[in-house]
Order: structure tokens, then C-alpha cells, then sequence
């Protein structure tokens, strides 16, 4: 068995032993239980509005595990001692933190999975209470989870260089936070600078806004809430320009990662 | 001990506080209740990929409070509706998701009879007709507007022709002069409200086309005997009492909005209610 084998299996084992994630699970139960209640609130779109209510609560749902588990993984370990014992041994820390944050892919990978199917029942009652105009596109619905899972992957990556840096859980927190606000916001600040309202700006200010937009994660292109709830046609291009992207900007962060933590002397 | 009778203080205020407070929150000024949202531009970026939750967030609001408003006139409490708030809270949602049916169909439902707000509902629907591509209904309270506030049949044409482009069903394209030649417009309100009732899950709003459905009804009954007594006379009734003077007409019908009927200066039939939900001391000046 591989030393990456071993810290994945080991890194699963912690996951499943986490307490938090058991109340963060009950909580997504009942937010399912709860949507076709919930969705009759919608006087004509009632399977919009399920559809709606279940992508908003696993995205929320997916946003805290990734901010919990990855901003406490590699600084825990540090903080406890952990790593001093294990690294010790001839292993890399390579395969540490990579293994780490391939268990971490796989829980929110699973979570994506169960609640989304767990979503698709839900959607099923309230479509039956009211019958929508146009039918659910179950395809579009399965790619704007995929790719939500892929941006909280993308900002995993980014918590987990914070935590690499880091010696307390706060940075790595809300720095993870702050960054998935303004990866969120950046795309619609960039077209709202670039438009008619820009031409007031300064030139100077113009160019920060840009280098920040291009630096910061653009968790916009991840978002297909619109396709899949309202069944508008995906653009092939555009979806496979966002995995390209995706693929760079996290094999980036996480390179980073390794970089940081190796370099780092433990105590 | 000490502990223990300060716990006991705590949960006796609680108990105390709690009704008052929740009365106060309930008496808060409408406009609190309702709240201001900021500007939709600003919403997008703050909103990240809850928009569309946010979006369908701000109808039910309007909902709700459109709910106390009918609830108020039901229990003839006056009450000055905040028809601004609410008209700009349903933008700012449909700016924030130009897809969402609901702010459409309650715009439709809740500005053009009593408020008579047809240009702003009108661009309305027509934004939402660049975004809802395929949704027939768009144009068909589009084309409603026109041809029954606006008496505009050359727009209404237009709307209900690309409706019925959208539908499949060619009945729509001839809406307009159908209604309008063979059965006159009271006729195509009365048809339009029983459409709008029969495509909404909202006990309230089903409860106000009840409410218009028996106002219109009402006008289409007076409107007949004025009808009936201009043939048998040669002219027109002056008041709606030489109706029922004439036999024409057995008894003045109730108006539901709690007014009463009678003949404006061209003859047509009228309500001193304006068939609107606020109070008639309240209502605000057209």
C-alpha cells in the first residue's frame, strides 16, 4: 500500500469519525425533508422553487464542510503534534497533504451525490403538487451539482494553502470565507467596472480591480443554477474552458500548498 | 443557589418579554416589514450564487404582505397598502432572476386591476419575455393589458399573435377582435380573471379574482340592463335607479369591494369603491 494510500485511508477514517459532520448531515436531512413544504411558497413554479431551495442548500451545505474541514486539516495536525510523529517516519509531505485533501474531494464528492439524490426525490413531491410549464432537465440538474462540487474542490485547494501557512485555525477560516465571497462577486464587480458605470473610475483603479479579478477564483463560471432549475441549454464550450480552468487553478493552489508546508519547519 | 435564582429571574423575563415583543415585531410600520432592498446590481454581487434563492425570497415576501392586505379588507380594517415598495421589491427580483415566473404573474395579478399600473407592468413583462423565451403567458397578460386598459388592439394584436406563436393555440391570435367585435370587454375580463385563477396555487390571490370576478360580474349585469333599457327607451339611463324604476333591472347588484355602483358623466358603470382593497377613506388618489 502506497504512503498516499495510507494518509487518504487514514484522512477518511478521521472525516468519518468527525462529530460536526454527523449535526451538518441532519441538518441536510431536514432541509430535504422540509423543501417540498417549503416550495409550495411559489404560486407557478413550485418544481423551480424545490429545485432552487435544494441546489442553494447543498451549495451551502458543501461551503461549510469545505470551510470547516479544510481550514482546520493541516493546522490541526501541526497544533497536535501529529504531523511531528508521523513526518518523522520516511514519508513525504507530499503524499500528507495531497492525501488529505483527496479524502476531503471525496466527502464533499459523496455528500454531492447522496443529497442530490436525496434532492431529486424531493423535487419529484413538489412537482407533483403543482405540474411545471416546462419539465425538470435532469441532466442539467446532475452538471450544476458536478460543477458546484468542483468549485468548493477549487476552494478547498485555497483553504488548504491558507492552513499550510498558518499556526492558528482563524486565517485559514476566514480567509477561506472572504475568498469564496469575493471569487463569488468578482465576475459581476469586473463586468460592472468594464461596462458604462467604469467610465468614471480612475484608469489606475480600472487595472487593480482587473489583476484582482484574474487572480482571484472565478466561482461564477461554476454556477448552472439557472440552467438547471429554468432547463436553459448549456454551452459546451464554456463548461469545458471552466474544467480546463478548474484543473489549473487548483493543481496551482494545491502545488502551492505542498510548496509552503514542505518548507515549513514543524515543531 | 445564586445560580439558580438568577436562572429563574432570566426565564421569568423571558416568559414575560416574549408576547410583547412579538406583538411589537408584528405591529412594526409596514414599510419595516417589508423592507427596502438595495439597488439589483448591488444584490448580484453580494448574492454570489444565491441570487435565485434571493430572488424568489423577495416574491414571497411581497406575497405575504399582499396576503395581510386582503386579510385587513376581509376584517374592514383601513389600511394604507405600500404599493410603491412592493412594485419595486418585485423588480429587484426580477432583475435578480429574470426567469422567475412568479414575480411576472404577481405583477400581473396585483398592479393592473386596482392600480392600474399597466405601462410599469407592461415593461415588466416585456423584460421578462427577452429572458422567459418560451413562456406563452407573458405576452397574454401583455396583450390583456393593452387591449382592456389600454384599448390599445394594435399592441394587444402583436402580444397575443406571439403568444400564439408560443402556445401552439391560433385561438389567441384572435383574442382580440373576437372578444372585442362578439361579446365586448367585459366578457374578455371576466374570461381573463377565471384564466389567472385557475393558474395559481395562492389561496389569497385566488380569493381576490373571486372578489373581481363578482365586481365584474356585477358591472356585466348593469351593463346589460342599461343595454335593454336604451332599446326600450331610445336613450340612456341618467342614474342606475331608472333601472330598476323601468323593470329592467330587479335589484342593484352588491358591489363585493364595498362600494356602490353608479353612472359617471359617458354612461359607464362605476364604483365608489374604484374596486380597490384599501379602505374607501384610504385610498390613494388616482
Amino acid at each position: 500500500m502506497s504512503i498516499f494510500e495510507n494518509f487518504f485511508r487514514l484522512s477518511v477514517a478521521s472525516l468519518v469519525r468527525d462529530r460536526i459532520l454527523y449535526l451538518l448531515f441532519s441538518m441536510a436531512l431536514l432541509a430535504l425533508l422540509l423543501i417540498p413544504a417549503f416550495s409550495t411558497f411559489s404560486m407557478r413554479q413550485v418544481q423551480e422553487l424545490s429545485m432552487t431551495l435544494s441546489l442553494s442548500a447543498l451549495s451551502f451545505l458543501l461551503l461549510v464542510i469545505t470551510v470547516l474541514t479544510g481550514a482546520s486539516s493541516i493546522w490541526r495536525d501541526v497544533e497536535k503534534r501529529y504531523t511531528s510523529s508521523v513526518l518523522g517516519l520516511p514519508v513525504s509531505r507530499t503524499a500528507f497533504v495531497l492525501g488529505k485533501f483527496c479524502a476531503i474531494s471525496l466527502l464533499l464528492a459523496v455528500v454531492s451525490v447522496v443529497f442530490g439524490a436525496g434532492a431529486f426525490v424531493a423535487i419529484k413531491i413538489s412537482a407533483a403538487s403543482y405540474p411545471p410549464d416546462v419539465p425538470a432537465n435532469w441532466v442539467n440538474f446532475a452538471a450544476a451539482i458536478a460543477f458546484d462540487y468542483l468549485k468548493y474542490v477549487m476552494l478547498l485547494s485555497l483553504a488548504f494553502l491558507f492552513s499550510a501557512v498558518s499556526t492558528s485555525f482563524y486565517f485559514p477560516f476566514l480567509g477561506a470565507i472572504s475568498i469564496f465571497v469575493a471569487g463569488s462577486a468578482s465576475q459581476e464587480v469586473y463586468e460592472f467596472i468594464t461596462g458604462s458605470y467604469g467610465k468614471t473610475f480612475a484608469p489606475v483603479a480600472k487595472e487593480v480591480v482587473k489583476g484582482v479579478y484574474y487572480i482571484l477564483p472565478n466561482f461564477a463560471a461554476f454556477n448552472l443554477k439557472a440552467q438547471a432549475i429554468y432547463s436553459l441549454p448549456l454551452v459546451p464550450g464554456t463548461l469545458l474552458l471552466t474544467l480546463i480552468y478548474f484543473t489549473c487553478y487548483t493543481g496551482i493552489m494545491l502545488s502551492l500548498a505542498v510548496w509552503s508546508f514542505s518548507r515549513r519547519e514543524l515543531p | 443557589m445564586i445560580g439558580r435564582i438568577v436562572f429563574g429571574i432570566l426565564l421569568c423575563s423571558y416568559l414575560a418579554v416574549i408576547i410583547p415583543f412579538s406583538t411589537s415585531l408584528t405591529d412594526r410600520p409596514v414599510v419595516v416589514k417589508l423592507g427596502t432592498l438595495p439597488d439589483a446590481e448591488l444584490l448580484q454581487i453580494v448574492a454570489g450564487d444565491q441570487r435565485y434563492l434571493m430572488a424568489q425570497y423577495a416574491v414571497v415576501k411581497v406575497l405575504f404582505y399582499y396576503g395581510t392586505l386582503v386579510e385587513t379588507f376581509n376584517q374592514k380594517v383601513p389600511l394604507q397598502p405600500e404599493y410603491p415598495a412592493m412594485f419595486r421589491t418585485l423588480q429587484t427580483s426580477s432583475r435578480l432572476d429574470p426567469w422567475n415566473a412568479d414575480a411576472y404573474y404577481f405583477a400581473q395579478a396585483a398592479f393592473t386591476w386596482e392600480l392600474n399600473k399597466i405601462d410599469e407592468v407592461n415593461e415588466m413583462l416585456e423584460y421578462g419575455m427577452e429572458h422567459r423565451t418560451w413562456d406563452y403567458q407573458l405576452p397574454f397578460f401583455a396583450g390583456f393589458n393593452s387591449a382592456y386598459f389600454r384599448k390599445d388592439y394594435a399592441a394587444a394584436a402583436l402580444y397575443f399573435k406571439k403568444a400564439a406563436e408560443l402556445s401552439g393555440n391560433q385561438l389567441l391570435a384572435n383574442l382580440s377582435s373576437r372578444y372585442f367585435y362578439e361579446s365586448g370587454q367585459n366578457k374578455l375580463g371576466l374570461d381573463f380573471i377565471e384564466y389567472m385563477q385557475g393558474h395559481t396555487t395562492d389561496r389569497k390571490l385566488i380569493e381576490v379574482y373571486e372578489l373581481r370576478k363578482r365586481a365584474l360580474i356585477g358591472v356585466i349585469t348593469i351593463q346589460g340592463a342599461i343595454d335593454r333599457y336604451s332599446r326600450s327607451f331610445g336613450k340612456a339611463p341618467s342614474r342606475i335607479s331608472d333601472l330598476t324604476a323601468a323593470g329592467v333591472l330587479a335589484k342593484v347588484p352588491a358591489d363585493p369591494y364595498g362600494g356602490t355602483f353608479y353612472l359617471d358623466e359617458k354612461g359607464a358603470v362605476r364604483s365608489t369603491s374604484k374596486f380597490a382593497l384599501a379602505a374607501p377613506a384610504q385610498q390613494p388618489a388616482k
